[in-house]
């Protein structure tokens, strides 16, 4: 759990106080300075419209992980309250939601998420719809899993049979006991938030330009790849780092998680 | 066996009624007229009232919802994918021409990153904990966080711009294949050795297997008949999640190798606003990803007898 709040807290961190490192204004065009190498006044240098890659990397934070954040939100709401509508609602409740989820699951979430951006048209509200839509499956089965478990416990039995309504029991007796589980499938979605954020991005369907995204700048790098490389790699290396670091406090969290279970 | 096999076919029925009604949804609330933006591409800029009326008719976009999703469903279930509302060639066709580039890729792939992910994860797991181990692990993690994207972008930088052994743009020789199956592949196997690892290690606590070492039964036999059919479970469980992560990678593969494959098809068909050849392409892949799905069910099923149709 410390691995997962020192994650958050970091992250929390750069999102608010990143911009404001940024020694330039990430949208500032420049353009007799464009293109320049890494050092001097630049320090990972410039990009084809003169500005400074730093400023943008440090300012997409805020695109790249909030938006990653906020749709990996969206997609835990949802998919909680569907889990526990299937796991509460009866069997009928339960087929319809539970079909629904398969539905979902039928495509690869990234190719829908493409798709329904594509054809709603490019920009970041598309993106987040986009993105939530295709990615709340997994907190669904989550919930639906540890809920019919519960179902049969002596606490949540007496409760109905004193006549405590179902959306009581769903705060008090089955959220706390869901919270660890989708914690650990929140840092996973998070992270494929920012994957599918970028690769959205990378394609031309996520945020537009001239806003600082990792996988927009990616965009703009990979036309000048002869002539500055290294443009192109501190995108990339930001979002490798953030997504390795998401990937390991969630194993972390679950191997904590698997311990407190065992004994 | 029979009852959980109808069960599951029933279910991809549904599902895949499901997505043929999102599908559908989905193009009736693209913004903009698209009988507009049919007539753009096909005339030229200037359209009169007629012509819109007429493509508006032709599509079934003047009648209710579900009328037209009847309308637009019926030609599908017959086979009958329509013409590109683009160039007003059949779409069909060229969905085969696209699906010749991509299924050997995507096969080639999923066969390279077996080939690494099988012996790093048996190398790994010969003594846990150990630098081999840890390293292997590390490597998967990293893996798996890398974007194909960019990992593609930076094979052609090394590959092609820098060292220029291997072509980096299009689909004429064999050559031409290596560096997008290589990006696909190094996905793929940074997973599975993180899958069949921990399968490993887990089939490795089966409470019966010191009792069969006490009792002499060599180990080698021991790994295979006790440890790998048990391993095997969750790799077979996971090959569908597999399937998906390839099929997504490929979106972006094709493209930045400007392959003419399915994901290129589908990203040009939908810059373009070619609605039939979206729809075409989304259909196509969700039956095949569903019925592979309930192939892979089937297979974990026969497999696993502990697996009864409750526990779905």
């Amino acid at each position: 759990m410390r691995s997962v709040v020192i994650l958050v807290v970091v992250f929390a961190l750069l999102m608010v106080f990143g911009p404001m490192l940024a020694p330039y204004d990430p949208t500032a065009i420049n353009i007799p300075k464009r293109l320049q190498p890494p050092g001097g006044e630049w320090l990972l240098g410039t990009d084809a419209l003169g500005r400074d890659i730093l400023s943008r990397l440090l300012h997409g934070a805020r695109w790249s992980l909030g938006l990653a954040f906020v749709v990996s939100f969206l997609g835990l709401m949802v998919g909680t309250c569907v889990g526990l509508i299937a796991a509460q609602g009866g069997r009928f409740a339960d087929w319809i939601a539970m079909r629904t989820t398969d539905t979902f699951l039928a495509f690869p979430e990234l190719i829908a998420a493409v798709v329904i951006a594509g054809i709603l048209g490019a920009g970041t509200g598309t993106l987040v719809f986009a993105l939530a839509v295709t990615g709340w499956m997994r907190y669904a089965r989550v919930a639906r899993g540890i809920g019919l478990s519960l179902a049969t416990k002596g606490y949540v039995v007496q409760a109905r049979l004193a006549g405590m309504h179902p959306l009581a029991i769903a705060r008090w007796h089955y959220l706390p006991s869901l919270l660890p589980s989708l914690t650990v499938v929140w840092t996973g979605m998070f992270a494929r938030a920012i994957l599918g954020i970028s690769a959205l991005g990378f394609l031309g369907f996520g945020v537009q330009p001239p806003l600082p995204e990792w996988g927009t700048m990616l965009l703009d790098a990979r036309i000048h790849m002869r002539s500055t490389p290294l443009q192109m790699i501190w995108p990339g290396i930001a979002v490798v780092v953030s997504v390795l670091a998401i990937n390991l406090a969630g194993d972390a969290l679950r191997d904590v998680l698997a311990e407190q279970e065992s004994p | 066996m029979i009852r959980i096999a109808a069960d599951l076919i029933l279910r991809a029925f549904v599902v895949l009624t499901g997505v043929a009604l999102a599908t559908f949804a989905l193009l009736w609330h693209a913004p903009g007229d698209p009988a507009l933006s049919i007539a753009e591409a096909r005339y030229g800029t200037v359209v009169s009232k007629e012509v819109l009326d007429f493509i508006r008719a032709e599509a079934g976009f003047d009648t209710g919802f579900w009328t037209a999703f009847w309308a637009w469903l019926s030609p599908l279930l017959a086979g009958d994918f329509g013409q590109s509302s683009v160039t007003g060639r059949a779409v069909w066709p060229d969905l085969m021409t696209a699906m010749s580039y991509t299924l050997p890729l995507a096969l080639v792939s999923l066969a390279i990153g077996l080939a690494i992910s099988v012996p790093l994860a048996l190398i790994a797991t010969r003594r846990p904990g150990s630098w081999m181990d840890r390293g292997a692990v590390a490597l998967a993690s990293v893996g798996v966080a890398i974007p194909a994207f960019w990992l593609g972008l930076l094979l052609i930088l090394l590959f092609a711009v820098q060292l220029g052994w291997l072509p980096a743009m299009g689909a004429d020789t064999r050559a031409h294949a290596v560096l997008p199956a290589l990006t696909l592949a190094l996905g793929v196997a940074a997973s599975l050795t993180r899958i069949i690892r921990s399968g490993i290690l887990e089939a490795r606590t089966q409470v019966f297997l010191p009792a069969f070492r006490r009792r002499g039964i060599p180990p080698r036999n021991i790994a295979r008949d006790h440890v790998a059919p048990h391993a095997a479970i969750p790799v077979i469980t996971v090959l569908g999640l597999e399937l998906a992560f390839l099929l997504e990678g490929l979106v972006v593969v094709e493209v930045i190798f400007a392959r003419p494959g399915l994901g290129s098809f589908l990203v040009n068909a939908i810059y373009a606003r070619d609605f039939p050849k979206v729809q075409a392409v989304v259909l196509l892949a969700a039956v095949i990803f569903v019925i592979v799905n309930l192939a892979i069910d089937l297979i974990y099923r026969s497999l696993d007898p502990r697996m009864d149709g409750r526990n779905a």
